[in-house]
């Protein structure tokens, strides 16, 4: 599937403000199952300065100073992507089991294993507590593999969170989650996050775009798609395989990947700082139109 | 000489502990002669007088400490006793050497974390230990700071066993303190016995500072040959140490500036001056990794200079100590630096650890929790001596919570045996009684390698105490190393 890509952010400032410090992680990164052809970043007033790198997650992050006062910041991320089908569907079962991939971790001396080891552990908004590790014993069967578990996990959070937009911001902590079975995608990707690394099973974030489809005989609005979040688990065989718990679907040729990182805070789409007073109006649109 | 003569037969050692200034047998060793010939000669009452000189001068002089715990009155004197204590030469050879090869090793190891990671992949030290690590910074990732080096300023902290052998107690590679006060010790004990240094066998201190300017130049991105601009960024006057930043900065003769004095534009820092803005090159933090950039890493730090993260990571600004290498000043990962001395030099260290107990494995955490009542336990990852338990001397409730805090989180503790730390002749309202002591010597790493001259002793003002920590109310000695070689 090929795809346009574009994703609005808008700052409009009560009053002017000056130095604008951004960082931004909208680029789409190249995969195996994903060829980025074009990304462009438009940033308005087009005075601002920018930079960018590799971070150590390996998304591409850019920079952007704008130091003389302005009254609105534009952010505007153009990409054209393809996406190619997985097949994972047929491969979970041919995964490592709990008891081979925790020998892996032990024994291998790999990059892969290394990087792998470091998203066995909590992160700064993944906690891994006694309530969210508890869900996962009585998904466990004899003889399944690690991604047949965690297809489980994002099952039984599909079928037991309900999925509530507004109901969480950034800084709500999986504990609310978890007490009122509610939250949107970056909640339940965190959550199952949470879950399979307290069993030590390497589990990393995903930042990323969902392709919504109109309702029959609707035309498609413009703006109507948004960012999208889900997760990723490491088998030693196969790499890193992803599951969508919002949706209950294995991500295929609907998901488009920005970026991966330990938890939300390391994929934040644009943080930044300005100096000046008063309030400010945010505006997101995404859209991700087929060709 | 004897101790009879020393402190009038009434110095009551401390059984199994060394003493720095009298032997076992209760003869004085070599180094302390001079002290105690002038305690023969001159007897308690002239020590009282002195102390209250020195006292004054202190007080003229304006050294003080802050302690977050006294409220509205922030700025308490700096408590510094009458006896210094004696190290000779010879034996600080020997361990100024043995600073410089472990400070060696941990920036090879910290360079290695945030690079090619070769010793986790070798297994040496656990992988989960060092990532899961909250001072592991993954912004600081894929950045190689000039020579490799992140740590460049390091103050290890040392103690001595029974038998008097120097061991390390912890490595402060984050924003060490203390050294001003090491400085300073010296300026004061000068004006108090000029008799005393009139005979110059006791080595100089004073060439830290220059040593300072010279390792933070050498770190300077500027090509151009035009001299360094070099600024220490202070959190401000609230700050514990904010004695020291202004200290310091005067003392080398750069700018002392707060985050808002400066601004990150076309990818560089830029100090802002009466004269207009001023390129900064080299920047000696003395605020935490993690508020130094809003952006990079807490938001809502206001302490940072947002931008800063970007510019270092384009090596158009250097930062010492470097973002980041606090990884392994964590006491966890201080069990594991004999290892990784041997792993990057080939050599075995010079200077011992503590024996540490990781409550991470299992078997070592059983062994902590069946002997709490003879252990130290300390957070992996506090300084200050906040969080401490000292087993011996905590009540069964301690202990208890101790344990429950343990098994909640293993990884967050280590535990050590209770040391006999040496003591030193202090001069209390009785007379001279031994106090526990430690030694803070200070390391400097950038072009060149380079150890204090003794360093800053820190003493436990009560008696039987072993907390030396300033923030917990301990005092100091100024330091002598004694020329013994001729």
């Amino acid at each position: 599937m090929k795809y346009q890509i574009r994703h609005l952010t808008e700052y409009v400032y009560q009053q002017p403000v000056a130095n604008s410090y951004n960082l931004a992680c909208l680029t789409p990164r190249s995969l195996p199952y994903q060829d980025v052809t074009y990304t462009e970043l438009q940033i308005y007033p087009a005075t601002a300065q920018r930079s960018h790198y590799t971070d150590y997650f390996g998304n591409i992050r850019h920079f952007i100073h704008l130091q003389p006062p302005h009254e609105q910041l534009s952010v505007i991320s153009h990409a054209k992507v393809t996406v190619m089908p997985r097949g994972n569907a047929a491969r979970l079962s041919s995964g490592y089991t709990m008891q081979q991939l925790a020998d892996y971790l032990q024994q291998s001396k790999t990059t892969e294993a290394v990087y792998a080891r470091m998203l066995c552990q909590p992160s700064r908004m993944v906690p891994c507590t006694a309530e969210t590790a508890a869900l996962l014993p009585p998904l466990q069967r004899q003889g399944q593999t690690v991604l047949q578990l965690a297809e489980q996990l994002t099952q039984y959070i599909y079928e037991h969170f309900i999925y509530t937009p507004g109901f969480s911001t950034i800084v709500t902590p999986l504990s609310a989650v978890l007490a009122h079975r509610r939250g949107v995608c970056q909640d339940f990707a965190q959550l199952a996050i949470s879950c399979l690394r307290a069993h030590g099973i390497p589990t990393r974030y995903v930042s990323g775009y969902l392709e919504t489809q109109p309702a029959p005989g609707q035309p498609r609005l413009q703006g109507a798609d948004a960012s999208h979040a889900w997760f990723s688990v490491f088998d030693p065989a196969l790499g890193w395989i992803d599951f969508d718990p919002t949706n209950n679907v294995l991500p295929c040729q609907q998901h488009l990947t920005i970026a991966f990182g330990r938890d939300y805070a390391d994929v934040v789409p644009l943080k930044g700082l300005v100096q000046g007073n008063g309030g400010h109006q945010l505006r997101v649109a995404v859209d991700v139109i087929p060709e | 000489m004897s101790l009879e003569n020393f402190t009038g037969g009434r110095y009551p050692l401390t059984p199994h502990c060394f003493d720095e200034l009298v032997t076992n047998a209760g003869t004085v060793r070599p180094p302390a002669g001079a002290i105690a010939r002038f305690i023969d000669k001159h007897g308690a009452p002239e020590l009282f007088k002195r102390q209250q000189q020195l006292n004054q001068t202190i007080s003229d002089m304006g050294v003080c400490f802050t302690l977050y715990s006294e409220g509205a009155n922030i700025d308490r004197a700096w408590p510094l006793d009458v006896i210094p204590r004696t190290i000779p030469s010879s034996e600080w050879q020997r361990t100024s050497a043995g600073l410089k090869q472990r400070l060696t090793a941990l920036n090879l190891f910290i360079d290695d974390l945030y690079n090619q990671q070769k010793i986790l992949k070798d297994g040496i030290v656990p992988a989960d230990l060092v990532l899961h690590s909250k001072n592991f910074l993954a912004p600081c990732q894929g950045v190689s700071p000039r020579y490799g080096v992140w740590a460049n300023i390091c103050g290890t902290d040392l103690v001595r066993d029974e038998h008097g052998t120097f061991l390390v107690l912890e490595d402060n590679l984050r924003v060490p303190s203390g050294v001003s006060y090491m400085l300073e010790n010296r300026t004061v004990m000068k004006r108090v016995f000029p008799e005393l240094f009139a005979d110059s066998t006791i080595v100089p201190v004073d060439d830290y500072p220059a040593q300072l300017w010279q390792m933070l130049a050498s770190l300077s991105p500027r090509g151009d040959g035009t001299p360094p601009c070099i600024v220490v960024l202070t959190p401000g006057i609230y700050n514990s140490a904010y004695f020291e930043h202004s200290f310091l900065a005067q003392q080398m003769g750069v700018e002392l500036a707060e985050n808002h004095d400066f601004f990150v534009e076309d990818d560089l820092v830029w100090l802002k001056t009466l004269r207009g803005k001023r390129q900064v090159d080299v920047i000696y933090r003395r605020v935490d990794d993690i508020f130094i950039d809003p952006l990079a890493f807490r938001a809502d730090s206001v302490l940072g200079i947002p931008g800063l993260i970007n510019v270092w990571r384009k090596g158009k600004v250097a930062i010492a100590n470097a973002p980041g290498s606090g990884v392994a000043d964590d006491k966890v990962i201080y069990a594991f630096v004999p290892k990784i001395i041997e792993y990057y030099l080939s050599e075995q260290p010079l200077i011992q650890n503590v024996e540490t107990y990781l409550c991470q494995d299992p078997l070592e955490q059983s062994y902590v929790l069946a002997n709490l009542d003879k252990l130290v336990v300390k957070p992996a990852n506090e300084s200050g001596g906040y969080g401490i338990m000292i087993g011996p001397r905590a009540t069964p409730l301690e202990r208890e919570q101790m344990a429950a805090a343990i098994k909640a989180n293993p990884r967050n503790f280590i535990a050590q045996p209770t040391l006999n730390l040496s003591t030193a002749p202090t001069l209390c309202d009785t007379g001279l009684e031994p106090r526990h002591l430690d030694l803070r010597p200070f390391i400097l790493q950038g072009a060149e390698l380079y150890c204090s001259t003794g360093g800053l002793s820190r003493v436990a003002l009560t008696r039987g105490s072993l907390v030396v920590n300033s923030s917990q109310g301990g005092g100091s000695k100024d330091t002598w190393i004694i020329n013994d070689e001729g």
